[in-house]
């Protein structure tokens, strides 16, 4: 029971605190960028996990009832919803970064910037946290497991709590320059995967037509392995996705390597660099 | 004449639309869980063609049906019933397990 709890709490877990960490990391650069006024307030980070875990105890108490609508797809259907409508906040999160925004409006932007990465959080930790309250609930009704499943919890916690502290330093060790760079990069596949995801919901509940199988690379890297699952949360891996689910992938990625917060990690890189580097130095 | 021609062609342009989701019905196939047991723990399912899973959860608590080989993941409350619609599969085995009890909860979908 330890052990499965510790798996189970992880998987969910970690995607979430990865997200979080490339978005605080986000916060970071674009505040640091002070000549254009803009400071985003980590306050953004509080209120997400508040309101996620609001989000995530209605939701996993909604659970049964929402499971029978549309004839027993329900869930499909409201988790769909849920990684559209985050892909969409962070659609509109990349594009409003734009030069004439950032030159006219940074108050505005401060003001958007941290209520669209605490949507987009917040979707994540409901739909993420409330899987593992009707775990944690359903196993603790026998009191065998109450105390290895409350351990097993605690320690897929500080391991997902970890590992996203990690990735955070991990990415502001690098130059800059190159801390935007893969924090936009891993953003974009992020948001390949909300799409993709999406997809693969709707497939399930036959509201999408089935599409082949593109590959399996189930052999290569399973999907249950430990790279499995680290590449899972952090650039969506999956070992055998479909056709429909690879399109929407690269569109939703492209989509955000087309927005003008993505471009400015490459465009005039050699100002931003020698400007942000002097600063940090 | 014409007109009679023209809503025959149409007729049977219909017919041959709609008479293929009519004639495969997505076949149903339903599974309890019990005890943390899935039954049957061997389905088996026409191969290349889409199967409704019918799942109806006899355990007061929730349980996740998982399967990586089917690419498929959904919770089921307790003592409720769900739907996930797999396939079409090639013929061979899919196994799928409960992940909320893992241990116990095991099965494998068999397209023929």
């Amino acid at each position: 029971m330890f052990l499965s709890t510790v798996i189970l709490v992880l998987q969910e877990i970690l995607e979430a605190a990865l997200l979080i960490s490339l978005l605080l990391v986000l916060s970071r650069l674009l505040t640091r960028k002070s000549r254009e006024n803009l400071v985003i307030p980590l306050a953004w980070l509080s209120f997400s996990v508040l309101f996620g875990l609001g989000g995530a105890w209605f939701y996993a108490a909604m659970t049964p009832a929402v499971s029978q609508w549309f004839d027993y797809v329900g869930l499909e259907v409201v988790n769909a919803s849920i990684q559209l409508f985050t892909l969409a906040a962070l659609v509109v999160f990349c594009f409003m970064f734009s030069s004439a925004n950032r030159i006219n409006r940074p108050a505005k932007l401060n003001t958007l910037a941290p209520v669209l990465m605490c949507i987009i959080v917040v979707m994540g930790i409901t739909r993420e946290v409330s899987e593992i309250i009707l775990y944690m609930n359903g196993v603790m009704s026998n009191r065998l497991n109450v105390s290895p499943a409350i351990l097993g919890a605690i320690m897929a916690a500080g391991i997902g709590v970890s590992s996203g502290i990690v990735l955070y330093f991990l990415i502001l060790s690098m130059p800059v320059i190159w801390s935007y760079r893969v924090c936009m990069l891993l953003l974009a596949l992020f948001a390949g995967n909300l799409a993709s995801q999406a997809i693969l919901l709707l497939t399930q509940a036959d509201w999408l037509p089935y599409t082949a199988e593109l590959w399996n690379s189930s052999t290569l890297i399973p999907e249950y392995s430990v790279t499995g699952q680290l590449l899972y949360a952090l650039v969506g891996y999956e070992a055998n996705p479909s056709i429909l689910q690879v399109i929407f992938y690269f569109s939703s990625a492209l989509l955000i390597a087309f927005s003008p917060l993505f471009l400015l990690a490459w465009r005039n890189s050699q100002d931003t660099n020698d400007h942000d580097l002097q600063e940090n130095a | 004449m014409k007109v009679g021609f023209l809503s025959g062609t149409l007729l049977l342009l219909v017919n041959f639309l709609v008479a293929p989701s009519v004639l495969a019905a997505t076949p149903e196939i339903q599974i309890e869980i019990r005890d943390h047991l899935f039954y049957p723990s061997t389905v088996e399912v026409p191969a290349n063609q889409k199967v409704r899973l019918f799942i109806i959860n006899n355990d007061p608590t929730p349980e996740e049906f998982e399967s990586y080989e089917l690419n498929r993941e959904k919770v089921i409350p307790g003592n409720g019933k769900t739907v996930i619609f797999i396939g079409p599969l090639p013929p061979g085995e899919y196994p799928f397990f409960g992940e909320f009890f893992p241990k116990t909860a095991q099965g494998k979908v068999v397209a023929k």
